[in-house]
């Protein structure tokens, strides 16, 4: 019997300009050539034996809903519980800051009242981890806090949109935002008694602008807040840079492992036909999904379903999302190619090492 | 239940015994192929894309990975109330209960599914071909030709017709003859087990033929020869398209390698009618800085470090460094460790070629190694 139920905030953007987010909330963000990044959030919560979820939507909520469908893939489509669609208050993706905006807590209360679980696990959807959220409550429950929150030590100075703590002893004196090397930053995966979140709700909802972690800036020395640290890979995605460095991460093996085994990641369910070499192709360090077919050249570079490099193109160091078809003797490299591109045969797409170039949707 | 039109019975109890160890743990149906598919999509496809959303399955050598992958049959869109594919493997009665005998007597037992279909027409399929059909068009046939029973033939090469059921047709298309086997073919038309009866028809012949102590109770050595015999209207419908019966584990081999190629034989991706299977989800496969892949189809969650050419790698392939893979096909899960060398062979699910060992030769026939089975160095 699952202990918690799962909610997961969608409904912001991040204070980056990177046009990779335009149009799309960052929960639908295609990531690893067949992921959306909410596939992370979804997964751990399932993984961890939680059959009952909560999304809060963005107004263009169509791609997400798309992917998640009725939470089947994720063996959310319950007759008790499952996957609930809920409703964000109206500030659509372009509200930043805020991830855990109290007016959406207000506004969706009835989900924490509907079931007697003891825990609500929350969550976003910008941070590429598998989390043991088993453990997180065991720790939780070890340690007697209010709240733990899941943070991990900066190795470098991070983005402003990340949210960190300062502590003492594992118990948190306040929040800010922005992160700098060696600060604590949240992963935004929390652990709180479902009884406790519905008394915030209710003693917050005067400042219910406020995002949840902010509004208890001043009620830190009432609740126990502690940390508990997270260990294994982790990448945080709010700009093109990361985005990219996250993809070209899982381009090595032991990454690789611990992303495909440590606590399975799962996805939308394609139709697709294995990936087809075609006779003298060449392919080194790349991981390439379902459904390529793959004539000329690719290295280094992750490729999304549905992609076709067509005979004499090359393809390097970049990622290129699904359904991109790279035309003949078409050059790519160190560059972003979203969904459904097709790049004319011999035309060049260059970025730099230290600027990716960026094509977007088509 | 509404009635319908048109139901399938797919017949996929058989062993497959002519592929060795490959069938040694699961049903032929269920033998992976082409590198994410299991047999039994391809027909369970068509089954989906022609319309036919009932389909009764009837099951009995070893059908637990078969039952377990079938499931509801959600991953062929099958999974309708209305319908659906229902498991139906051999079962006891007040009066006892036997093993399937025959392809006509595994429907036979199943005539109380079958009537309460209600349906016109039943589709009866083989689970273990590999083709495209668009069953809808056969039945536009068998009805364009006021038939009673419609069997799906194509033209084989002359010199192998002695090996096939052979149908001699009038120009119409109406059936005269069937011989099965024949020395001499007068036609070079053979039966594809692919059959369309009209409902009421078959569920008599069938009640007849249970109680017909000389039967075999198949469908090619009796069922046919009867409803000529009796006058009825037989029809053949004629496919020219790619169709395979994986028989042996020469063919098996063969029709893997060609799905390969810049021209394959059998294309995966046409988009008009896609192949569903019941796959799960894992990471794109990830081709090492070291690795090679080369005219081959390979499916997600494989990591291959070493070289791969001209071979078929299903789901969760492990190919370790310096390790070469050529002419062969691997199931889910199997391992090729650093520097083994895999050439011209079947690998089954999770069986493993240990560091540096050899298994296969060009030169030699196609070699198998069964589930969960490994090859050590020097052996």
């Amino acid at each position: 019997m699952p202990k918690a139920i799962g909610l997961i905030t969608c409904n912001y953007t991040t204070a980056s300009k990177d046009d990779v987010f335009s149009g799309r909330p960052v929960a639908s963000m295609p990531y690893l050539g067949r992921y959306r990044l909410v596939d992370f959030a979804l997964s751990n919560m399932v993984n961890a034996g939680i059959r009952n979820v909560g999304m809060i939507m963005p107004n263009n909520y169509r791609s997400l809903v798309d992917h998640v469908g009725s939470g089947k893939d994720w063996d959310l489509d319950r007759k008790n519980g499952g996957l609930f669609i809920m409703p964000g208050t109206a500030f659509g993706t372009s509200r930043t800051g805020a991830r855990f905006l109290i007016r959406d807590l207000v506004q969706n209360r009835e989900f924490f009242t509907k079931n007697n679980e003891k825990y609500v696990v929350l969550s976003t959807a910008n941070f590429i981890c598998s989390v043991d959220i088993k453990g997180l409550i065991a720790k939780h429950e070890e340690s007697g806090a209010n709240i733990t929150v899941l943070c991990k030590r900066a190795s470098c100075d991070g983005n402003i949109d990340v949210v960190t703590f300062d502590v003492e002893d594992g118990r948190v004196k306040s929040m800010n935002q922005g992160v700098k090397f060696n600060q604590l930053a949240f992963l935004d995966y929390a652990v709180i008694e479902r009884e406790l979140l519905l008394e915030l709700i209710d003693s917050f909802a005067a400042v219910d602008h406020l995002d949840l972690f902010e509004a208890l800036n001043s009620e830190y020395g009432r609740f126990r807040v502690m940390v508990a640290e997270f260990d294994r890979y982790m990448k945080p995605i709010f700009d093109k840079d990361s985005y990219f460095k996250a993809n070209m991460d899982l381009l090595d093996e032991d990454v690789l492992t611990e992303f495909a085994n440590g606590y399975p990641i799962k996805t939308k369910a394609h139709d697709n036909p294995p990936a087809k070499y075609e006779p003298g192709c060449k392919v080194s360090n790349a991981l390439i999904a379902s459904g390529d077919r793959i004539y000329g050249s690719v290295q280094s570079s992750v490729l999304g379903r549905n992609v076709i490099v067509e005979p004499g193109a090359s393809v390097r160091n970049s990622v290129l999302m699904q359904g991109v078809i790279v035309k003949a003797g078409a050059k790519i490299e160190n560059a972003i190619i979203d969904k459904n591109n097709v790049v004319p045969a011999g035309t060049e797409l260059r970025g730099t090492d230290g600027d990716i170039l960026y094509l977007k949707k088509n | 239940m509404s009635k319908k039109e048109c139901v399938a019975m797919l017949l996929a109890g058989g062993q497959g015994s002519r592929l060795g160890v490959l069938t040694s743990k699961v049903a032929k149906p269920a033998v992976s192929f082409g590198g994410k598919y299991r047999i039994i999509d391809f027909v369970l496809s068509n089954c989906a894309n022609s319309g036919i959303n009932t389909v009764g399955v009837l099951t009995q050598y070893r059908p637990y990975l078969l039952h377990e992958y079938l499931g509801t049959g959600e991953a062929w869109n099958l999974d309708e109330r209305d319908g659906g594919v229902a498991i139906l493997p051999p079962f006891a009665t007040q009066t006892g209960g036997s093993w399937y005998a025959g392809t006509a007597d595994a429907i036979t037992q199943n005539l109380g599914y079958l009537e309460s279909q209600d349906a016109e027409y039943i589709l009866i399929l083989s689970g273990d071909q590999l083709y495209r059909m668009d069953y809808e068009d056969m039945l536009a046939t068998h009805k364009a030709n006021n038939a009673d029973l419609t069997v799906a033939v194509m033209p084989v090469p002359w010199e192998d017709a002695s090996r096939f059921g052979i149908m001699n047709c009038a120009d119409d298309g109406r059936i005269e003859e069937f011989v099965e086997k024949p020395a001499e073919p007068k036609s070079n038309l053979a039966s594809m087990g692919i059959y369309i009866f009209n409902a009421k028809l078959l569920i008599d012949t069938l009640k007849e033929d249970d109680k017909d102590p000389n039967s075999t109770h198949d469908f090619g050595g009796d069922i046919i020869p009867k409803l000529l015999a009796d006058g009825k209207r037989l029809f053949t419908y004629q496919f020219k398209a790619y169709w395979r019966d994986v028989g042996t584990v020469a063919s098996f081999h063969e029709a893997n390698m060609e799905l390969l190629g810049s021209e394959p034989a059998f294309d995966l991706f046409a988009q008009d009618a896609p192949i569903m299977s019941n796959s799960s989800t894992r990471p794109p496969a990830y081709v090492g800085p070291k690795g090679s892949v080369d005219d081959s189809l390979v499916d997600n969650g494989c990591a291959i470090m070493g070289t791969v050419e001209h071979s078929v790698i299903s789901a969760e392939v492990y190919v370790g460094k310096n390790a070469i893979v050529k002419d062969s096909i691997l199931f889910p899960g199997a391992i090729v460790e650093d520097g083994a060398v895999v050439i011209n062979a079947i690998m089954a699910e999770r069986s493993v070629v240990k560091a540096g060992a050899h298994f296969g030769s060009a030169d030699e026939e196609t070699v198998t190694l069964g589930d969960d089975a490994v090859v050590e160095k020097g052996e």
